[in-house]
């Protein structure tokens, strides 16, 4: 069953329409990939299916029901949650804050210590440093609390927007280890990462996105396999 | 001298709690949302007169009158909000200038109107406090408390509440906020309302000082532009320490030169850090 169906969507700044005509489904329990090159408009499609974009055309269906229209807080508040590009943390407030106010809908909040044990769990780092600022944390340390936050929101769909951006090896190596595990729990996750062959490698549908369109579409196996995708993308 | 040094110290440190919480009012309505109240000294002067009503012809407690006068000030601030204030968030700096302003020349006609713009006071003692030689009239000290007990309740709510928390966040990051389910127009709408309450609050303590009338409030939002400035726009903490250092130059300075002299050296006070430390003492927000 598609937790999330994207129908025929457009969308924009201002005058300037980036997305044209977009459809896309994200099937309960499923890791979802999206890639492309840079400024193709996977962050644009990732803000119009949360709402602080509004679509132009299209309809956004969640669980069977219409959502297009609704706000930002109230889709998050119903599990659409995203880790957003650049990470967009509460600088001047602590772990531990940024971390709760992942909970502040009543549906995350009734799953708050649940959750909060899982995260610390899962970052045993950020849980040494709940009084730190986030501002002052390395980026990595911060991806990390953005993950955290948005697991703490109690997602029905979680989309994660460039996990892996600008991080050491061996942190993107944590990262896909995390995101791995929250697959085998069940997690329905939308994943945008510029890393294609791992993201490939661990999800079970792709979508590659080109110029605002959905270019192309398959398995990920199916997706890999495609000759335009393995010279484009793949580099191979 | 000294004596007299002394006395003026605390008196200007008690006035100064009341500065501070009114610029607080200013500050943190500035820091959530970027927009500068100009109908603050307004607000401040509905705050006097709100207390002189209720205590003056309705024979309530003064103190008492305040909780009333908060929450309309609350009300008050809501309603500015959803008329003049929320549909100009996204517009250029000069539009919320220009709304807020509106406001202002609105309630001071309006309130032209119905008081007239002759001086009122609220005729109410509690008889003195004596410290050795010192001598405090109690309202004054009473006025001080109960602003240190405002601002503390303002930070309990900042810190330690969800929605001032859900406030803090969105003043850092309104989308990251609406991304964690918080309904940001309404934080935003709660902060003016309670940017509103603390001009109020502040406005009513101050009626029951000084005589005032519904222009009083300019004098006391030019007050809380120069503490705002002083202590960093955006900065509550700020907001306080820079109420105390013009509580305290107020109360020092006319010691040694005459009264007239206060507002100019707070105008080249405010001049000077705006050249030389432009993000006040304590750093903006
Ligand atoms: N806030 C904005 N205002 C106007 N144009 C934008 C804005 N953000 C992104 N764009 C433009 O939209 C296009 C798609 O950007 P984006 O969705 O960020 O791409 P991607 O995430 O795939 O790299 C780009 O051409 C970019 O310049
Ligand atoms: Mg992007």
């Amino acid at each position: 069953m598609a937790v999330l169906e994207v129908k025929n969507v457009s969308s924009g700044y201002g005058e300037v329409q980036i997305l044209w005509d977009v459809s896309l489904q994200l099937e309960k329990g499923k890791l979802t990939s999206m890639v492309g090159g840079n400024g193709v408009g996977k962050t644009t499609l990732m803000r119009t299916i949360v709402g602080l974009l509004k679509p132009w055309q299209g309809s956004i269906m969640f669980n069977g029901k219409e959502v297009t229209k609704l706000s930002a807080h109230t889709k998050a508040a119903e599990g659409i949650v995203l880790v957003p590009e650049g990470r967009q943390l509460f600088t001047d407030m602590t772990v531990y804050e940024n971390l709760e106010l992942g909970a502040f809908s009543p549906r995350a909040k009734a799953n708050f210590s649940r959750n909060l044990e899982m995260v610390y769990e899962m970052f045993p780092r950020i849980k040494e440093r709940l009084n730190q600022l986030t501002g002052t944390m390395s980026g990595g340390e911060q991806q990390m609390v953005a993950v955290g936050r948005g697991l703490m929101a109690q997602p029905e769909i979680l989309m994660i927007d460039e996990l892996s951006l600008g991080l050491s090896p061996l942190l993107v190596l944590d990262l896909f280890q995390i995101l791995l595990r929250l697959k085998g729990e069940g997690y329905t996750i939308l994943l945008v990462e510029q890393n294609v062959q791992m993201a490939l490698a661990i999800s079970d549908y792709a979508y590659v996105v080109a110029d605002g369109k959905i270019e192309l579409q398959g398995t990920s196996k199916e997706v890999a396999n495609n000759a335009h995708v393995r010279e484009a993308y793949l580099g191979i | 001298m000294l004596e007299q040094l002394l006395a003026s110290v605390i008196d200007g440190l008690l006035l100064g709690f009341i500065y501070g919480l009114a610029a607080m009012g200013l500050t943190l309505i500035f820091g959530v949302m970027e927009v500068i109240n100009l109908a603050h000294g307004p607000i401040m002067a509905l705050g006097m007169f709100g207390v002189y009503y209720l205590s003056m012809e309705m024979g309530l407690n003064p103190y008492l009158a305040l909780i009333l006068v908060a929450v309309l000030g609350m009300v008050l601030g809501l309603v500015i909000y959803g008329i003049a204030v929320h549909r100009i968030l996204d517009a250029p700096e000069l539009s919320s200038l220009l709304a807020t302003f509106s406001v202002n020349m609105m309630i001071i006609g309006l309130g032209t109107a119905f008081f007239t713009t002759s001086p009122y006071n609220v005729e109410f003692s509690m008889g003195s406090l004596s410290l050795g030689p010192i001598i405090l009239p109690w309202n004054r000290v009473a006025s001080a408390i109960i602003a240190v007990a405002a601002t503390a309740l303002l930070y309990f709510f900042l810190y330690r509440t969800p929605p001032g928390k859900a406030i803090r966040a969105v003043s850092q990051n309104r989308d990251a906020a609406e991304l964690m389910g918080i309904p940001s127009t309404t934080m935003l709408a709660l902060s003016f309302g309670i940017g509103s309450m603390l001009a109020t609050v502040a406005g009513g303590l101050v009626a029951t000082l000084f005589s005032f009338t519904i222009l009083s409030g300019a004098t006391y939002e030019l007050k809380s532009f120069v503490i705002v400035v002083l202590g960093g726009l955006g900065n509550p903490a700020g907001a306080l320490v820079g109420g105390l250092i013009l509580g305290v130059m107020e109360g020092v300075i006319p010691v040694f030169i005459e009264t007239s002299w206060v507002p100019v050296i707070e105008m080249v006070l405010f001049v000077l850090i705006l050249l030389v430390k432009p993000q006040g003492l304590l750093g903006a927000k």
